[in-house]
């Protein structure tokens, strides 16, 4: 047996005894990892590598950090009800195209931070009743919410799977849109039509206008939806219109909008905001630094290579089998991470853009599976169910659709990547 | 009460003495290795001199003018323009430590970009540092990183817009030299570094200029001589000649539709004849086992070997002895020479005579070292 390879297990080993014996959180499970693997591989205790790769995500880290507070004032301001309010006024009529909507919706806030758990507590969070009120059932509304964050996760602009990948196999964050489109729009369509006929066959028009009637509340005019409109046309400016747009950079943007969104409504408590959406962040954000010491000491000890090396030789039907494998990694970012990198050069060959795409979907899976099962825990809060297992059964047949459609794309990632690019 | 805190008191204090053992070794990223030019040189200046936007800051590097006193032509030897490759910087050093100008003048700037040797590149795990054995001991040298500091440069956009072409590239290349040219007065510090080589070439009336590079043995432009199309037959030239020195080097032509490159905007934006090299170098691949010095110097891989067994790729590695420095470094040497000598005859009246640089046979029979000062 190869050093490169009796590392890479005991890395893998000290990850997964820190999560399941010890339930230490992802992030410092990676990171105890990464020393393990330094240790074993004759490195000592390299700090300079630990702390450089510690950085490796630095930018994602901001990004998430100032959009999280940026979405939570959107919710506190009532920028967010009201959005969902007029999505349910303006499709009630229309069941399906009602679900449908509803799902891109809730994937909004994961498209612009790539962050699934933001789609649950922001955008989820706001729908879930009105899922409820209109007759879906519970476990079902927790469903659809935590699958949909899984898309909102993988869609453009921003996935960051993608730049986990891109990270490890020097693959510049370009060209992207499509392929994460063509990932995740299918899959959360089909998902958002499963509930729709099998959770909501009785839908009663009268009933959610009675509804609607209720709830409407006080109203602050457009004014209130200026910070979303300001974030998403300036990040389209930035890079459709850069000769005129300066570049600020997206933690920025998410700054300004956040102050903007102070500006619209006073009364937020912006430091009470900023503090639960760090503390709801952090996990994530510790995620990303045990995973940039992770990569560093898999490239530093030369498991890296010998994963790509390996992967290279294998047979093609173990190649799809390791790409189906990976939901049950049980977190997106570190399936991407550990299993991603070296499956991109397993399929040279094809695609790169589209076989990355399919990994991101497989990966994104991953964080309603357990251990952490992090988006059908923080979706059971959502509609007060104390096993969240029972959501992720739920999404069972969801998860295995979108896994088929991945595995499908993926066999033909060159046949639709010349069709489609 | 501290009992209470006590987790996170020992999380504080574990992370702020990593904190301070990590910036201590940033810290001497920022300190440049001494360099000993060779008894010719008859000016040491700075990029600055051509541009002073740039003065005062990492962007700022030192010239080096080898200046014969006879008429001739004059030619521009950049290396570090990635400062992650190794050979590229060490090739520019061992021509400043030894050469001769005979005829016309040579300019070298071995820290092309300053700023990229002052950081590293995150997840790579990269050496800091480099040792060279001489007669004197071990004279040390930086690995730095693929593009500029993002202390200097920071945020990266989404998508980079390279001026002025309007090319769209990832964020992250915004801060890449080689795709930075020709550069402008009022852009990012990158777009200024490549503004201020351009204002060299043009007020030094640079005739043939020099890119040194390397990259990694699977991408598909590797041991090569990428040249402008203007200037083709100086490159087959020269690939002849050393095809008869036992060097084999495959002529690329400049792609004319991706910007930003140094063989694209020099033959574009002034009227120096531009060439680019690449040596191939195992420790910047992805397919390296473990990535150290000994890598880096001897660059023998058993991964390239299995790789280039399953035939899954193009790889352009030696089995038998690896991608060594001194081979990468030689390579680099004899390419500039059989350049110039190809340039010369195309171009009697801007003749370069160089002298006093080690062939390729005796850099691999002597080592790097033997030809490094002090």
């Amino acid at each position: 047996m190869s050093i490169e390879l009796i590392i890479f297990i005991c890395m893998l080993a000290t990850f997964a005894l820190s999560i399941f014996l010890f339930k230490m959180p992802a992030g410092v499970s990676l990171m105890l990892a990464a020393v393990v693997g330094a240790l074993i591989g004759g490195e000592g205790l390299p700090v300079r590598h630990l702390v450089e790769g510690g950085f490796g995500f630095l930018e994602a880290i901001l990004i998430i950090s100032t959009a999280m507070i940026f979405m939570r004032v959107m919710q506190e301001t009532g920028a967010l009800a009201g959005v969902s309010r007029g999505i349910l006024r303006l499709f009630y009529r229309q069941p399906t195209l009602l679900i449908i909507v509803i799902t891109v919706f809730v994937m909004f806030p994961g498209m612009l931070t790539g962050l699934s758990s933001t789609c649950i507590l922001t955008t989820g969070a706001l729908v879930a009743p009105i899922l409820i009120n209109i007759g879906m059932q519970r476990l079902a509304v927790g469903a659809l919410i935590a699958m949909a964050a899984v898309f909102g996760e993988v869609a453009p602009p921003i996935s960051i799977p993608v730049m986990i990948i891109g990270g490890g196999v020097d693959m510049p964050y370009i060209g992207f849109g499509i392929p994460l489109l063509l990932v995740s729009l299918p899959p959360a369509l089909i998902t958002a039509l499963y509930f729709r006929y099998r959770y909501l066959p009785d839908y009663n028009v009268d009933r959610v206008k009675e509804y609607l009637d209720s709830t409407d509340g006080e109203k602050y005019g457009v004014i209130l939806y200026l910070p979303i409109v300001f974030v998403i046309l300036y990040m389209i400016g930035e890079i459709r219109f850069h000769e005129y747009v300066p570049h600020l950079g997206v933690p920025l943007i998410f700054i300004i909008g956040t102050i903007l969104g102070l500006l619209t409504r006073k009364g937020v408590k912006i430091i009470d905001v900023s503090r639960k959406a760090l503390r709801s962040a952090m996990p994530v954000m510790a995620i990303l630094v045990g995973v940039g010491m992770f990569l560093q000491i898999l490239a530093l000890t030369g498991v890296r290579g010998y994963l790509a090396v390996t992967a290279l030789g294998l047979p093609e039907g173990i190649r799809y089998l390791a790409a189906g494998l990976m939901p049950f990694m049980g977190s997106a970012y570190g399936s991407a991470s550990i299993i991603g990198v070296p499956l991109v050069y397993v399929f040279i060959g094809k695609s790169t853009l589209v076989v990355t795409a399919v990994l991101v979907l497989m990966a994104a899976l991953g964080d309603l599976m357990p251990p952490p099962a992090l988006l059908c825990a923080y979706s059971s809060q959502i509609i007060e169910e104390k096993n969240h297992f029972r959501i992720l059964k739920t999404c069972l047949i969801p998860i295995a659709i979108s896994m088929t459609i991945g595995i499908l794309i993926l066999v033909f990632a060159q046949e639709i990547s010349n069709l489609i690019l | 009460m501290i009992r209470n805190h006590l987790s996170t008191i020992i999380i504080f204090l574990v992370t702020a003495a990593a904190g301070v053992i990590a910036a201590i070794s940033f810290g001497k990223m920022h300190h440049p290795e001494e360099l000993y030019p060779s008894t010719f040189l008859t000016k040491k200046g700075m990029l600055s001199d051509y541009f002073d936007g740039i003065k005062g800051t990492n962007g700022d590097t030192e010239v080096y003018l080898f200046d014969s006193g006879v008429e001739g032509g004059t030619a521009l030897l950049g290396g570090g323009t990635h400062a992650n490759e190794a050979a590229s910087f060490l090739a520019s050093v061992v021509i400043l430590e030894n050469l001769k100008v005979t005829q016309g003048r040579v300019i070298i700037i071995p820290r092309m970009n300053n700023s990229a040797f002052t950081c590293s590149d995150p997840m790579e795990g990269f050496p800091e540092y480099f040792g060279i054995p001489t007669d004197n001991g071990t004279r040390t040298f930086r690995l730095g990183s693929r593009v500029t500091n993002p202390l200097d440069q920071w945020p990266d956009p989404l998508v980079f817009a390279q001026y002025p072409s309007n090319q769209q590239l990832s964020g992250f290349e915004t801060r890449n030299l080689n795709r930075a040219y020709p550069g402008r007065p009022d852009g990012n510090l990158t777009e200024k570094v490549a503004y201020a080589i351009i204002q060299l070439i043009d007020k030094e009336n640079v005739n043939i200029a020099f890119d040194l590079h390397e990259s990694s043995p699977e991408v598909p432009i590797v041991n090569v001589i990428v040249y402008h199309e203007k200037y083709e037959d100086i490159a087959m030239g020269a690939v002849l000649g050393l095809e008869m020195a036992g060097l084999q080097f495959s002529p690329e032509t400049s792609p004319k539709n991706f910007h930003g490159l140094s063989h694209r905007e020099w033959g574009d934006f002034t009227n120096a004849v531009p060439f680019l090299m690449e040596t191939s170098n195992p420790s910047m691949g992805r397919l390296r086992g473990k990535t150290d010095v000994d890598l880096v110097l001897r660059g023998y891989c058993d991964n390239y070997k299995k790789a280039k067994e399953t035939g899954a790729l193009r790889i352009a590695y030696r089995e038998d002895t690896g991608e060594p420095i001194e081979h990468r470094v030689g390579r680099h040497i004899m390419g500039f020479k059989e350049l110039i000598n190809s340039y010369n005859y195309y171009y009697p009246e801007n003749q370069i005579v160089i002298e006093n640089l080690p062939d390729y046979d005796l850099m691999m029979e002597n080592g790097v070292g033997k030809y490094l000062n002090n």
